[in-house]
């Protein structure tokens, strides 16, 4: 574990740098409070620190304060060193946010004792972070696949259309249904039917890039976000994307199984700034009739084509479920 | 050994406090030691002009500086008049001050004899 020491003093710091590294800890040592807090303010700098109270350029209980006013970064947990502990000057010192404080010159067990209680608090910290973390990873995610869930995936995307719509740039939405899902969870059951969609995850999520997203839309429908995508390489890449999937067969427990999957594919850039749920209308139609052109293929939305129809020649956003 | 009591209860040098606290490492010791034999004249001397200047805020200053080296060493009656004039040059007792450094000064005097002696007995 990384651990700071400040102090100005170059005998003391050395004998505290000593006794910490013989301790087992990765020791950064520093001799006055600006550098300490530059260290402090790092992101995975220590977590620990031993700040001497008098020091040059910022002192101990200035370092603290600072240090306090961080919000995005994890627990430091500081101890103050001082040379006589008056009653005032403790109080002062936990005051400025110091967890604790050790009058020098120090024991080295007592040192020790006293760091493994910051340890511990630390700990906690994590423990609790980690808490948090997995509830907020539960609520944005799919269960079974740990794809984004839909209501995250269509956070993300309508932050991504605000974007690309301001830096003029164009989103692709994909929207992805399984073919003929429904025969595979009637023949070979459910089990399968679990696997098959956590395979499909996976390999959507590999035919991406880091910056694109997956989500699970609903039962088997999968709905990806290519970011900043070249219009004209679009097709291409929701070809490839579409091929990830039928290329090779997928392991099942009850062996394997060659699946397809058809796909609704938007481009922003040419539909200007439409509401997100009108923009997924259109690119479930044009998945209706990937499905109507035989399945395994993609369309595009088309809005120069939908204008020259008329609303009655629309098809309606039949829910496809086979 | 080591401890002159010079009618003080204080040693001059306390040894075992120090190697317990370098877990009896002589090459820390060592390393140590040095530090303070390049820093301590150094500072001193730099604590004498500011108290000739009557500067009080650099005498408290490098009396604090002094008091740690001094106490992290085991040092603790030399630490003690450190101690003592860094509270004088806080207070702004500027007429005590002379009195106070001379004290150090002597006890100083007193600590690096031994501090050479242990040297030169561990080096042999």
């Amino acid at each position: 574990m990384k651990i700071l020491i400040a102090d100005d003093e170059a005998l003391s710091r050395r004998l505290l740098e000593k006794t910490l590294a013989r301790a087992g800890y990765e020791v950064i040592a520093v001799e006055n409070g600006k550098q300490a807090l530059e260290q402090l303010c790092k992101p995975n700098g220590p977590r620990l620190a031993l700040l001497d109270w008098i020091m040059p350029e910022l002192d101990g209980p200035a370092v603290c304060r600072a240090v306090r006013t961080r919000t995005e970064q994890p627990y430091a947990y500081m101890v103050l060193l001082t040379s006589k502990g008056s009653k005032e000057e403790t109080v002062l010192g936990l005051e400025s946010g110091a967890d604790d404080y050790l009058t020098k010159p120090f024991n080295a067990e007592e040192l020790r004792a006293r760091l493994r209680v910051g340890e511990r608090i630390l700990l906690l910290e994590d423990r609790l972070v980690e808490a948090r973390e997995n509830m907020r990873f539960r609520a944005t995610h799919d269960q079974l696949t740990s794809l984004l869930n839909r209501g995250a995936v269509m956070d993300l995307l309508v932050r991504e259309l605000h974007r690309s719509h301001r830096e003029q740039k164009s989103t692709a939405i994909l929207l992805g249904d399984v073919d003929h899902f429904k025969r595979v969870n009637d023949t070979m059951g459910h089990v399968v039917g679990d696997e098959v969609l956590i395979e499909i995850a996976g390999r959507l999520l590999k035919s991406v890039r880091s910056y694109d997203f997956v989500g699970r839309y609903g039962g088997e429908e999968f709905l990806v976000v290519l970011s900043n995508c070249n219009p004209s390489y679009a097709p291409g890449r929701a070809e490839e994307i579409r091929k990830s999937i039928s290329s090779r067969p997928m392991q099942t427990s009850k062996g394997p199984l060659t699946l397809t999957m058809s796909f609704g594919v938007l481009l922003s850039s040419e539909w200007g700034q439409r509401p997100v749920e009108e923009l997924l209308h259109e690119v479930d139609i044009a998945l209706y009739e990937a499905k109507a052109a035989g399945r395994n293929c993609l369309r595009m939305a088309q809005p120069a084509a939908k204008l020259e129809m008329s609303p009655a020649m629309l098809p309606q956003a039949v829910r496809r479920r086979q | 050994m080591n401890k002159r009591e010079e009618g003080l209860s204080e040693p001059v040098w306390n040894l075992p406090e120090l190697l317990e606290r370098v877990d009896n490492d002589q090459v820390l010791l060592r390393e140590l030691l040095d530090i303070f034999k390049e820093d301590f004249p150094q500072t001193l001397r730099s604590l004498q002009t500011a108290v000739t200047a009557e500067d009080l805020k650099s005498s408290s200053r490098l009396s604090h500086t002094l008091k740690g080296m001094l106490s992290s060493l085991g040092a603790v009656r030399a630490a003690a008049a450190a101690s003592k004039l860094e509270a004088l040059s806080a207070a702004g007792e500027t007429a005590s001050l002379r009195a106070a450094l001379s004290a150090l000064e002597s006890e100083g005097e007193c600590l690096v004899p031994e501090l050479d002696a242990y040297m030169t007995e561990v080096r042999r």
